[in-house]
């Protein structure tokens, strides 16, 4: 009896195998070859990949696209070990990465799909109506002074005595370097004490729901609960808002390329998926993702 | 015959104070689990639908089902199964049943000691060096599934292990007198007699393999992939990785959908185990000591 005991243990544990690795047959049984594309990396892009390779179930169901975020040094490194087919950033390649990507026998092949605006967030009962790259710089600046809301004249409901909280990001994202280029200049460095938030959409978050916050993050993560600040780039200059039109035309000053790295020129099927998502159909995605696409308007209803 | 004197009643005082005090700590213990569950039956209960279970996302994640994740989580779980389920036991029956107490078994036993204290993004790094990278299983079931196993592998052989020892020695004292070999032995009367402890085991392992998502993000789930896998060499998504990205990196997500998710995530590890406990009610009844 306990033989039979031990048998049918070791048959249900052996089914409920089965039945696992079954289940993954039936609905797609039938199908041929498929071509998997990998594509991993920034967070800003996370999304509109997510949309792309939605979209191109429809156009070409023999390949299947694989997205995973991460940050963009998720990506390039990723890229570096050969583990991607397409690597999304939000900043270059350092030369430092595409030397290591060469000792790999990995040329990397830099594509530019999009713009995106990175945008000022601040509560939406913050009264304040500009910023500029120097008040910016002296928030998130070492050696920056600037720590109340005070001392940029302005009294912000709610805020504890003042203070401006500090969100940032983690110091692998592309936003967070991009940020540094162009906002904090050559040599500039982060002051200590911000808060590191681990992706796009947490920096916002964190913004709607602290009176006292300010924090940068791509365009597309805006929603109605939080304010987005115009940006002027010197004293004199004029505040512009972050929209898609002021990325496309560049008038905003912190918008940059997006980009997808590619192992070599493209060739087949990869060829075939980013020429896909510069085209007109992909660009529009892209649009209604809330970043900047890499041609003029693709669509009338824009302007 | 005796007096109740003021010691009585100061000593009933307090039995009755430490009784009710740590009922309460008992009841506290079971109200994070009853919150949990409540709150996800509650708001994820009404998203469950034989189309959630059953269609791919559509609309950047926002709308649609969850069967990819679904189907990703079970061949996550069970090829693991597959591979460290044998490997447990076998261990645990070697260090239970043939290995003398030398230093060369205290230090393994030590390593599978350190091996479940080791936090899974550890494991997630070390399953991205050696499967994906040197062994070039690239991003697969294969890769994650071998690193869920290794994470897991110390649950089933402590599990193992322990139950094989509450078998009483005398049993298999009066085995070999019969003139059995020690596999004779253990095949006949160890195991039958330790198979719902072993059972205990998987049940435990199947939880965590289902829930963990950090070693599975670099080494086999994609974020969005709504294809089924076809063979444990392709990518999949995973249930505690869509809820990840649901909840962190995807805009617009209507806020009931990651509850949804969540109680289908619980809904299939209870369903698991409900199987085994079953089972494995059914064997302690049959048990004859």
């Amino acid at each position: 009896m306990r033989n039979i005991a031990l048998a049918t243990a070791m048959a249900v544990s052996l089914s409920l195998v089965a039945c696992g690795g079954g289940g993954g047959d039936d609905a797609d049984g039938g199908r041929a070859q498929r071509t998997l594309l990998q594509n991993k990396g920034s967070d800003t892009l996370v999304n509109v990949a997510q949309a792309w390779a939605e979209a191109y179930r429809e156009v070409d169901p023999s390949v299947a696209v694989a997205v995973t975020g991460g940050g963009s040094g998720t990506g390039i490194s990723a890229l570096i070990n050969g583990t991607v087919d397409l690597a999304n950033t939000s900043r270059s390649m350092k030369d430092k990465e595409i030397e290591k990507a060469r000792q790999n026998g990995i040329e990397p092949v830099e594509h530019i799909v999009g713009y995106d605006a990175l945008a000022v967030y601040v509560h939406k009962d913050n009264p304040i109506e500009s910023i500029t790259f120097a008040q910016l710089a002296a928030i998130y600046g070492e050696g920056g002074t600037t720590k109340t809301w005070d001392q940029l004249g302005i009294t912000v409901p709610g805020a504890k005595d003042g203070k401006i909280v500090r969100v940032s990001r983690q110091n692998n994202s592309g936003t967070y370097a991009y940020f540094k280029k162009a906002v904090l200049r050559k040599d500039g460095e982060y002051k200590l004490g911000s808060l590191d938030m681990h992706g796009s959409k947490d920096v916002v978050d964190l913004v709607m729901k602290t009176p006292g916050a300010i924090g940068y993050s791509g365009l597309a993560y805006a929603t109605h609960e939080v304010k987005l600040v115009p940006v002027a780039r010197d004293d004199g200059a004029p505040a512009v808002m972050p929209t898609v039109a002021t990325a496309i035309d560049r008038s905003y000053p912190i918008a940059r390329p997006l980009f997808m790295y590619t192992r070599g020129q493209p060739e087949g099927a990869v060829a075939t998926y980013l020429d896909w998502i510069l085209s007109n159909d992909g660009q529009t995605i892209i649009l209604d993702k809330g970043y900047a696409p890499v041609r003029a308007p693709v669509r009338d209803d824009l302007r | 015959m005796f007096e109740r004197t003021e010691l009585n009643a100061r000593n009933d005082r307090t039995q009755a104070l430490v009784k009710v005090l740590f009922g309460v700590m008992t009841v506290l213990l079971a109200l994070p689990v009853l919150i949990i569950l409540g709150m996800l039956v509650v708001r994820g209960g009404p998203m469950i639908s034989w189309e959630f279970l059953t269609a791919d996302p559509t609309n950047g994640m926002t709308e649609g089902g969850i069967y990819p994740a679904l189907v990703g989580t079970i061949w996550l779980v069970s090829v693991a199964l597959l591979i460290s389920v044998p490997i447990g036991i076998a261990a645990a029956l070697y260090l239970s049943e043939y290995a003398r107490d030398t230093w060369m078994t205290r230090a393994i036993n030590l390593a599978i000691i350190n091996l479940a204290g080791v936090p899974s993004i550890v494991h997630a790094l070390f399953g991205v060096g050696a499967f994906v990278l040197f062994f070039k299983f690239g991003t697969s079931i294969l890769a994650a599934s071998l690193t869920l196993a290794i994470m897991t592998l110390p649950v089933v052989i402590v599990a193992t292990r322990e139950s094989l020892q509450a078998v009483p020695h005398e049993f298999r004292e009066a085995c070999w007198n019969m003139g059995a070999t020690r596999w004779q032995t253990i095949r006949r009367i160890v195991l039958p007699n330790s198979i719902s402890g072993i059972l205990t085991g998987v049940i435990l392992e199947v939880s965590r393999t289902a829930g963990e998502t950090a070693p599975i993000m670099f080494t086999g789930a994609a974020m969005f992939l709504p294809f089924l896998p076809q063979s444990v060499m392709d990518q999949t998504m995973a249930l505690s990785l869509h809820l990840f990205a649901i909840s962190t990196q995807v805009t617009d997500v209507p806020e009931e959908l990651p509850y949804g998710v969540a109680l289908v995530l619980i809904g299939l590890v209870l369903a698991l185990n409900a199987v085994s406990i079953g089972f494995r009610t059914w064997l302690r009844g049959r048990k004859k000591w």
